[in-house]
């Protein structure tokens, strides 16, 4: 199981995000590439159709329901090379919202600008991005403003380049790298300017509370979940409130 | 009727509408169902909504077929009213002589045809094949409107939404003018009683991850950016079409508060596209529809929405003076 650095703790207060090198490598990385494209080319004609009847956007293609679809996915959510991260990051009070899938097809414009994902009187919002390609800067990286997840940071300027972005990084990265960040900060996909479309997968968490506590959401997946910690995880049971210590 | 002022105030233009006569040895144009040969909405009831509504100036997009003779209507309203009006005219499909027949159009119409409506753009449907902008059907166009300064007036379907980026990347000195809330609709079109198109398509458009490119949704002063391409304005009209309530069409307002924070009023076109608004809602109610969808409407913003940013960018005769209004946003 993954466990922060100081300095990756030092990443996550000040910067508000945290990448993981090869977090995913050899015979796994190889395996999840290989179930992706599975699973992409059993839903591409159906994506296909929606992209001409306007219903679902060009701009980047999700594999529908993907945990369903490989029970090698629904195990990343829990990943040994992330969780660690992630319930240290929520003080042991993880849970899971919900999987992309995503593959962004080469274009000169970036589906999305910077943007934040949940404001901040949102809990505690998390999301970690796996590439599942080699990812240069020019070919849809990810990308992150660090320190803008802090309240008193900005204000950021609205700007039609991303590139123009002041203080942004780019987080390129080899295949099974990943980033971890918070989602009160400003981020965005870079433009694609490749050839090639590039695979990611994006998993979406949150600190659990009453709000998003719903047995429903995974109960198709009740069976996978046998530990406490995992339908903690699913919202198939509550997290526990956090014990206050009288002083 | 309203003569256009000069220097003051700013005109109101109406940047799209359709005029046509009924079919005629004078008039020919093409028939269909919804476009039967007795149906027409003459340029005269138009001026009369003009006059009505203190607008100055107007678009007016062929419509009834894309060959030369189709645009005959279209040529006598511009020769009859060339201080009011300017055109969009239609390219034939597989037209081999793209160029030309622009040339024509624009010749014809003593340069009142400033450009052409391009729909299907001929691009690869899968968004995973590369687009090499040189191969598609409408790439002489696009180069012509490049090489003579004209507008390419732009109502995609769905299935070419993911090539206009290249496009506009291609050619970025060429002006273009998005229609129709930047809707690319798919291919569920019909004619509703009142005689109006309609097309089911999801609004916010989903096509707007390729066109548009910025977030929109839950917050929404998340949708943090300009738009890239500064040769690009948006026309606000056809709300009756893909809108699945009655005026003021109030589900359609968060997305045109996302156009207004990523163009600015000085890349947004107020349009009515009459006379399918002629009588459901209205002409008047479409006059006053900026007013309803956005309370906070400044007066800059106001004239720039009502007809300054077409006067500019679209460059109307009538409205050249000192002002600086010709200059670009």
């Amino acid at each position: 199981m993954s466990s922060p650095t100081s300095e990756q703790w030092r990443q996550w207060r000040e910067e508000g995000v945290v990448p993981l090198p090869d977090a995913l490598t050899g015979a796994s990385l190889a395996t999840v590439q290989q179930s992706f494209d599975a699973a992409a080319e059993k839903a591409r004609p159906a994506w296909l159709e929606a992209v001409a009847a306007g219903t679902l956007p060009a701009a980047f293609f999700d594999i529908p329901q993907p945990l369903a679809q490989d029970p090698l996915f629904f195990d990343l959510v829990d990943h040994a090379g992330w969780y660690g991260h992630l319930r240290a990051f929520t003080d042991e009070r993880v849970t899971f919202i919900q999987p992309q899938f995503r593959t962004v097809p080469p274009s000169p414009l970036s589906y999305v600008g910077w943007h934040y994902d949940v404001p901040r009187h949102n809990p505690l919002h998390l999301k970690v991005q796996i590439y599942l390609d080699d990812v240069s800067r020019d070919e849809g990286a990810f990308a992150y403003v660090p320190g803008s997840h802090l309240a008193d940071s900005g204000p950021y300027p609205l700007v039609g380049d991303l590139a123009a972005m002041p203080g942004h990084h780019v987080y390129g990265g080899r295949a099974g790298s990943a980033v971890l960040f918070n989602s009160y900060g400003l981020h965005t996909s870079m433009v694609n300017r490749s050839r090639r479309p590039r695979r990611s997968i994006i998993l979406i968490y949150e600190v659990g509370t009453a709000a998003t506590f719903d047995p429903r959401v995974y109960a198709g997946f009740d069976d996978r979940c046998v530990t406490p910690e995992r339908r903690q995880l699913f919202r198939l049971e509550p997290r526990p409130e956090p014990v206050v210590t009288a002083v | 009727m309203n003569a256009p002022a000069s220097p003051n105030p700013p005109p109101r233009i109406d940047a799209h509408l359709h005029v046509f006569a009924k079919a005629s040895a004078e008039f020919p144009r093409e028939v269909s169902d919804h476009l039967p040969a007795e149906r027409e909405a003459p340029v005269e009831r138009f001026l009369e909504r003009m006059g009505s509504h203190d607008i100055d100036g107007a678009v007016l997009v062929q419509i009834g077929g894309t060959s030369l003779q189709h645009h005959a209507y279209l040529l006598h309203c511009l020769r009859q009213h060339p201080e009011r009006f300017l055109g969009i005219g239609l390219v034939p499909p597989r037209c081999e002589d793209a160029s030309g027949h622009m040339d024509r159009l624009v010749e014809a119409s003593d340069g009142r045809i400033i450009g052409v409506r391009l729909g299907a753009l001929g691009g690869p449907a899968d968004p995973f094949d590369a687009v090499d902008v040189r191969q598609l059907p409408v790439y002489p166009i696009w180069e012509h409107a490049a090489k003579k300064d004209l507008v390419i007036w732009l109502y995609p379907r769905a299935v070419d939404a993911h090539v206009i980026p290249h496009l506009f990347e291609a050619f970025p000195q060429v002006r273009v003018v998005f229609n129709h809330l930047m809707v690319c609709p798919g291919p569920k079109f019909w004619w509703d009683d009142k005689g109006r198109p309609q097309a089911d398509v999801p609004m916010p458009p989903e096509t707007r991850y390729s066109t548009m490119g910025l977030k929109i949704g839950r917050i929404l002063y998340n949708t943090r950016g300009h738009y890239p391409y500064p040769n690009v304005c948006v026309k606000l009209s056809g709300h009756y079409a893909f809108s699945k309530q009655p005026y003021p069409y109030e589900d359609l307002v968060g997305w045109q508060q996302s156009l207004r924070m990523v163009f600015g009023c000085e890349r947004l076109m107020w349009a009515t596209d009459f006379p399918w608004i002629d009588v459901d809602p209205g002409y008047d109610k479409l006059v006053g529809l900026p007013q309803r969808t956005f309370a906070d409407l400044t007066a800059h913003e106001t004239e720039q929405l009502m007809g300054r940013t077409a006067a500019q960018f679209l460059r109307f005769p009538a409205f050249r003076d000192s002002s600086g209004w010709l200059t670009p946003p």
